[in-house]
């Protein structure tokens, strides 16, 4: 149609509301980080960012970050994956355990830190209570008291409470595998095994990939469960970048150190992302 | 087709496998909820309460914060929802609708903002809101939040109305509409389920936040339910009993929307991508 150019028009309140309340912050964020802007005398450094290389708070929480992500999110896709092969089956109730399969996800993760803080809390917990009842444990364990188990807890919790979301889109990838694919592979003398090899498998690796970059990205962001569960301790053994970038920036206002963590991490999911940009804006052309 | 019995015994074992361990957070919240203060503290802990009592509830909802901050959360989430989706409903027809230079660039650019970490922006933001007056209200929160749910309801409102056809805009355009009438007279209540999807994700992200409420808010009357909840956690006289009954309450929300909605709910994530 000849009215192209009003479509800048329909664009414009969100472009302005993106530009003010997202593109400012990020680049005064990076330009924080640098000591340029809202201090007394700007001058270009990279003192935070050198300072950053020597600092071991922040060296484990960019551990605990990559661990804690490539461990949830990798449990995310295995149990994701297989309760999705579970709700694509034949199977009586459907409704019923999609409803539960789908539950976890709907608890905002602050609260999911809260519930699960004191599951694993030492005396009046469900975990204890479990252990001693059969027997495993005659003594109460200290879980978010100790610096490994906490963080094993942490991660627990998250893995529970995250996986839906990659459980559902990989469920819609397998409800958009034409059947004829499975009855043609049957023809062929496939076993179970094989179809879910030679058929499931290539046909999902799209979706795969988008619940993988997506999830990365989301648990690369969490902050509340973290942030109710331990708060980071014991010391920093759970703490996560996010948090502690908010902590240097919000409780010892250290404002150029906190704002180039942010921005270290910005900068890593940006080239996550990549990937998922890049297959999305195919799909548009 | 059938199956042998043993298969059928390893799926509902499975489906089993996974009830118990979706819903034993749930379980254990909500039966913490309904136990007394002696035995909330109790070691080992029961499975089922003793004696079954609501004291926590009524405590916490009584106590004069919490009302608040229920209500503070339906605020901030309703109009967050509501100024996304209105926001959304005219950048979504834009792209949807319009071929203009630069359409596929700005579209990424949009994408690419749900990337950015919220601990990046929130400092900046913090400082923009002080400038201008507006640290510690509903509406700086408001805002920040509207932000950052904005891109995806763009994304999920262009994605629904890629699906009407565009003869529609054509019919109307012969009758004499203008673009904005056409919109809203005739493409808006046709994509109207998918706009109310979009509509209650964006609540849901906002009912869900912390981190700029726990950024934007100081004042204890304006704060959100997730903020006001984790303040309460290690206070004196505090009992799990009633901050299990405070989760109870903050999750009933986001878990009956989120299952009214569920057959929307892939769509909505990963809309730019799940389309052939």
């Amino acid at each position: 149609m000849r009215d192209n150019y009003k479509g800048y028009l329909f664009i414009l309140p969100a472009f302005l509301m993106l530009l003010v309340i997202l593109g400012f912050p990020a680049v005064a964020a990076v330009l924080q980080s640098f000591n340029l802007m809202w201090v007394s005398k700007p001058a270009f450094t990279l003192r935070a960012y050198t300072a950053l290389a020597q600092d071991p708070e922040f060296l484990r929480s960019l551990s605990n970050t990559v661990l804690f992500v490539v461990v949830v999110v990798s449990s995310h896709l295995v149990i994701g994956l297989g309760v999705a092969l579970l709700l694509n089956m034949e199977v009586r109730f459907k409704w019923l355990w999609r409803v539960v399969a789908i539950l976890p996800w709907t608890m905002p993760d602050v609260i999911g830190g809260l519930v699960w803080r004191f599951m694993f809390d030492t005396l009046p917990g469900i975990v204890n209570s479990v252990l001693l009842r059969t027997g495993l444990s005659a003594e109460p364990v200290d879980w978010l008291g100790q610096p490994d188990l906490a963080f094993g807890a942490v991660m627990l919790a998250e893995s529970w409470r995250g996986y839906p979301y990659a459980m559902l889109i990989l469920l819609a990838g397998l409800q958009s595998i034409p059947r004829q694919q499975y009855e043609a592979a049957e023809l062929d003398g496939c076993s179970a095994f094989q179809k879910f090899l030679f058929v499931t498998v290539p046909n999902l690796k799209h979706m795969f990939i988008i619940a993988l970059v997506l999830d990365t990205i989301w648990e690369s962001r969490l902050f509340g469960m973290v942030f109710s569960m331990t708060g980071g301790g014991p010391g920093y053994s759970t703490q996560i970048l996010t948090l502690l970038s908010y902590k240097q920036y919000f409780q010892f206002f250290n404002v150029s150190y906190g704002a180039s963590m942010a921005v270290v991490l910005a900068t890593v999911l940006f080239f996550i992302s990549l990937p998922y940009l890049r297959m999305s804006m195919r799909q548009q052309l | 087709m059938r199956k042998p019995t043993s298969i059928w015994v390893f799926i509902y074992g499975a489906l089993a496998v996974m009830f118990l361990y979706n819903l034993t957070p749930f379980f254990w919240m909500v039966v913490s909820s309904f136990k007394t203060e002696i035995e909330i503290v109790n070691y080992p802990a029961t499975f089922l309460p003793e004696e079954f009592t609501t004291a926590a509830y009524e405590k916490m909802w009584l106590q004069e914060g919490f009302i608040l901050y229920f209500k503070n959360s339906l605020i901030v989430s309703l109009s967050t929802a509501f100024l996304s989706s209105l926001v959304g409903i005219f950048a979504g027809y834009g792209f949807s609708r319009f071929r203009f230079k630069g359409r596929l660039a700005l579209m990424t650019a949009f994408l690419a903002t749900q990337m950015i970490p919220g601990v990046l922006l929130v400092g900046p933001y913090f400082k923009m809101m002080t400038i201008a007056g507006l640290y510690d209200t509903l509406f700086g929160l408001i805002l920040a939040q509207t932000s950052i749910t904005l891109p995806f309801s763009v994304w999920m409102i262009k994605g629904y109305m890629d699906t009407v056809p565009m003869e529609i805009d054509q019919a109307a355009e012969v009758d004499g509409a203008s673009r904005l009438q056409t919109m809203f007279l005739c493409i808006v209540p046709l994509v109207l389920p998918g706009l109310v999807a979009t509509t209650i994700f964006a609540f849901l992200l906002s009912w869900g936040d912390l981190l700029w409420a726990l950024c934007l808010i100081s004042n204890p009357l304006k704060q959100t339910m997730t903020l006001g909840i984790t303040q309460l956690v290690g206070q004196f006289r505090v009992y799990w009993s009633e901050i299990m009954a405070a989760t109870v309450i903050a999750s009933i929300i986001p878990a009956t929307l989120y299952l009214v909605l569920q057959r929307y709910l892939v769509q909505g994530f990963t809309e730019a991508a799940v389309k052939e």
